[in-house]
């Protein structure tokens, strides 16, 4: 267990459902939960070319007598051993602790900084998208309710993160045990390019031991396909790698998924370079 | 027509046709930028600041104009606490914080924040100057600039340097001392690769200035006629200069510490600190208006040699300027200690200047503008401890090499006498406490570039503590390494260790094999490293009981090894990785 999974706390009945998440995703792949407590309504993230600062929504700090409580309570119903509590060691300002960036995983909401009722599918916070974008680790996007999941859906495009995101779910089917569905949606190019890509990469054999079904459509609208991903499946995609902008005026693969898909999502930033072990 | 795809390549710098040029001439390029830039910075926040003065120039003279400066610092503070929401401080030690542990790393918003935050405190008359708010814009401006294109760690620290540089060049057209300053207190390192391009910001830093201001010198002195007599008596300025610098160090310190417990006491919003230390300050300028602001108003008339005010008076406002500096800042005021230095130093020469007139009025001593001159060479090198910044910076602001050699008697006495009695300067006292001050090349820097993690050996055979010796016997042949960790086969948390050392006498007892557990013989008093932890504690703590080796555990669970020799192979590696640079 010495993988590690970044998780912050929010003491409220929606911070507990997040939680549930993250501990349900430790206990399947074996890792460990670190988890911090707020006690200042902002910290940073020294990623490795940026810095990224996090407000946070005022209900983090909520009932900090209870926090620690009621999270070892939800984690040790998952029969997980105690989570480490992030102490931060260093502090750019007084009341402005960094957080440390050599973890495996984080878990984030859809936004850490806005209220929780402006937080709904189609909305990922701009904190959480800087994180996405500058971390090393993948990020797993909760879902508004805990649901365990009993499969992993990749969506692969073809392109160089869409190729992190399947390693990942190749590695997650090998830890869990749970079978990879992979999803592709054919647009200029037709189903031999991808499949030429797995090849060159020599993702063959392990396409063939983990992949349960790989899904190509040469037709259809894409919102209308991604009805097939399975409603207890973990989403796996890639993010970003063609610029900020264009993510956030134009939509991507990503965002069509992440408003339609109220499942929860592990998002594989452009600088994911996380070697997980298992 | 140009496609859409082929403007790509702007959201892709590192790919640009200048990234494959020379690393220094990348360097040099990026750093010209980056000096125009922060320079750009200054010359906003000088104008701002002279805009501010005018407007406020009607409300002084009024009784209630004392809570102008509280008003000014409780605005800075709401400024930076609730619209950034930027933790405050004075600017520098949190660029020497970045550089020293996160490689120059610096938020877009620090590169203008402060420069609000410092028009809104020392317009309104706060006793504080603009040059460390300029610094840190300067140097987030530079750090965001080398994120953009992807620079390295190194790269970025020499960029960020350029930004500090260019804006203190800029705020006091002194290229040089924007060049030194830099290097003594931001980077605190002296590398050709550092120096060319933080030269060459401070140069197009200054250019900025002198473009769009004028090629001004900030204080016009006379022709000082310095004789030995005048070079000797400066080794006493230098003690009263070192004097006055360790009294406004310890007064900000202490002003700070009782102005958090008072807060803290009785919970007062994060504003109302900033407001009394601001009131405070206003009340001391109304019946001294010297302290007000950053003063170089008077600095100007002392250096001339027509401030008229004598010797008891100049002595009031000295210590008056330490005590106003001190509620500004030290209450949580924004700005810098790098005017007020000027201010205070200026009144220390002139009040010994006035003092050794008393002593021996027949000497023909040099014009006391000179002392006033040596003053704040003196206190700037006593504050920063940085001598060659205290020097240099007084040669350019006057104009004039005609006192170098008095400047650099005092400059040197006072930041030798004053690290004497404070070991780490004003900006870096609180950085050196807390172990975050951490040079280039040193033990800490290196270690500090490192993590456990990194270090881990997982070629260890676990054993269970339920198991008998003889099966631990046939594990030990087959094993390269003399300690094991022992585990709990049923919670798979760790228990101990054994090492070879300590069970030989049962090892070679065959009679011991089937009645002997491990649980019986292995050590469960032992020293663990986490994960987390720190290496230069885990060294201090190897080196303290000559251990070679500790288990790393991470929630009971043992992950690996980690020995002295790897840490040791392992900051070899990196301290050349630092010192290819």
């Amino acid at each position: 267990m010495d993988l590690q999974l970044l998780h912050i706390f929010r003491n409220t009945p929606l911070g507990r459902e997040l939680l549930l998440q993250s501990t349900y995703f430790c206990s399947s792949l074996n890792i460990l939960p670190v988890l911090y407590v707020p006690q200042y309504m902002k910290f940073l993230m020294y990623f490795e070319n940026d810095v990224v600062q996090v407000d946070l929504d005022g209900s983090y700090l909520r009932a900090p007598a209870t926090a620690r409580d009621h999270a070892l309570e939800v984690v040790r119903s998952q029969g997980l051993p105690d989570p480490k509590f992030l102490e931060p060691k260093n502090f750019t300002a007084s009341t402005l602790p960094d957080l440390p960036v050599n973890f495996d995983f984080m878990t984030c909401p859809r936004s850490v900084s806005d209220l929780s009722s402006k937080i709904g599918l189609g909305y990922i916070g701009p904190r959480v998208r800087r994180i996405i974008h500058a971390a090393r680790f993948p990020v797993l996007i909760g879902a508004a309710v805990y649901k365990p999941w009993q499969s992993i859906a990749v969506f692969f495009g073809g392109s160089a993160n869409a190729l992190k995101a399947l390693r990942l779910g190749f590695r997650l089917s090998r830890l869990s045990g749970m079978p990879v569905d992979v999803f592709t949606q054919e647009g200029k190019r037709k189903k031999r390019y991808y499949e030429e890509v797995i090849e060159k990469e020599n993702l063959g054999p392990e396409m063939d031991q983990y992949v349960r079904q790989w899904r190509i459509y040469d037709s259809g609208d894409f919102i209308e396909n991604i009805y097939d991903v399975a409603h207890d499946a973990l989403v796996v995609a890639g993010a970003y790698g063609h610029g900020l902008i264009k993510d956030v005026l134009f939509g991507s693969t990503l965002e069509k998924i992440q408003t339609h898909l109220p499942n929860q999502l592990l998002i594989v930033g452009p600088n994911y370079r996380a070697a997980m072990q298992g | 027509m140009t496609r859409f795809s082929d403007l790509k390549i702007w959201r892709y710098p590192s790919q640009w046709i200048l990234f494959r040029l020379d690393d220094r001439l990348l360097l040099i390029i990026i750093g010209a930028l980056v000096g125009t830039c922060s320079g750009l910075a200054a010359v906003a926040m000088y104008q701002g600041l002279i805009a501010m003065f005018a407007w406020m120039h009607h409300y002084q003279g009024y009784w209630w104009s004392f809570l102008l400066p509280g008003i000014g610092a409780a605005l800075a503070a709401i400024f930076l606490e609730k619209i950034l929401k930027e933790g405050a401080g004075h600017g520098v030690p949190e660029v020497v914080y970045s550089v020293s542990r996160y490689g120059g790393l610096m938020r877009l918003r620090s590169g203008f924040s402060r420069l609000i935050s410092g028009c809104l405190t020392i317009g309104t008359g706060g006793s504080a100057g603009p040059e460390a708010p300029v610094v840190m814009s300067g140097a987030a401006i530079g750090s965001n600039i080398a994120q953009y294109f992807s620079l390295n760690d190194r790269q970025r620290v020499a960029i960020v340097g350029c930004g500090s540089a260019g804006a203190l060049a800029a705020i006091f057209n002194a290229p040089i001392a924007g060049l030194v300053f830099t290097i003594e207190v931001i980077v605190g390192e002296w590398s050709a690769v550092n120096i060319v391009p933080i030269a060459i910001a401070s140069v197009a830093g200054a250019e900025v200035c002198r473009l769009l201001q004028g090629n001004q010198i900030a204080f016009t002195s006379l022709a000082f006629q310095v004789d030995l007599v005048d070079t000797l008596a400066c080794v006493g300025l230098a003690v009263f200069t070192a004097a006055a610098s360790i009294l406004l160090t310890r007064t900000l310190r202490y002003s700070n510490t009782v102005s958090h417990r008072l807060a803290h006491k009785i919970s007062l919003p994060f504003w109302v600190r900033p407001l009394l230390g601001g009131c405070a300050v206003g009340l001391i300028g109304l019946c001294l208006p010297e302290v007000l602001g950053e003063g170089y108003h008077f600095i100007q008339d002392m250096v001339k040699g027509v401030f008229s005010q004598g010797l008891l008076i100049v002595f009031v406002l000295m210590l008056a300027k330490i005590a106003a500096t001190s509620l500004t800042l030290g209450w949580g005021g924004s700005g810098g200690i790098f005017a007020p230095c000027l201010v205070i130093g200026s009144f220390t020469g002139l009040v010994y200047h006035r003092f050794i007139d008393l002593l021996g009025p027949g000497v023909g001593w040099v014009d006391e503008g000179c002392f006033a001159l040596l003053g704040m060479a003196g206190l700037i090198s006593g504050i920063l401890q940085a001598p060659l910044t205290g020097i240099f910076l007084i040669v350019e602001v006057t104009g004039g090499y005609g006192v170098i050699l008095p400047l650099i008697v005092v400059s040197a006495v006072s930041a030798t006498l004053t690290h004497a009695f404070e070991p780490a300067s004003f900006y870096l006292k609180e950085l050196v406490e807390k172990g975050h001050y951490l040079r280039p090349r040193t033990d800490e820097r290196v270690l500090a570039d490192l993590t456990v993690r990194e270090l881990v050996e997982k070629d260890c055979i676990v054993v269970y503590k339920n198991m008998k010796l003889g099966e631990f016997v046939k594990i030990v042949k087959k094993s390269h390494r003399n300690f094991f960790p022992v585990e709990d086969e049923h919670t798979g948390n760790f228990v101990g260790m054994i090492h070879l050392d300590d069970i030989r006498e049962y090892l070679f007892d065959p009679l011991l094999y089937e009645t002997v557990f491990l649980e019986q013989i292995m050590n469960t008093h032992v020293e663990t490293v986490d994960l987390d932890d720190d290496l230069t504690d885990v060294l201090e703590r190897m080196d303290s009981r000559n251990l070679f080796s500790l288990p790393v555990v991470a929630n009971k669970r043992f992950i690996g090894m980690i020995s002295k020799a790897t840490l040791l192979d392992k900051y070899r590696s990196e301290l050349m990785v630092q010192s290819y640079y």
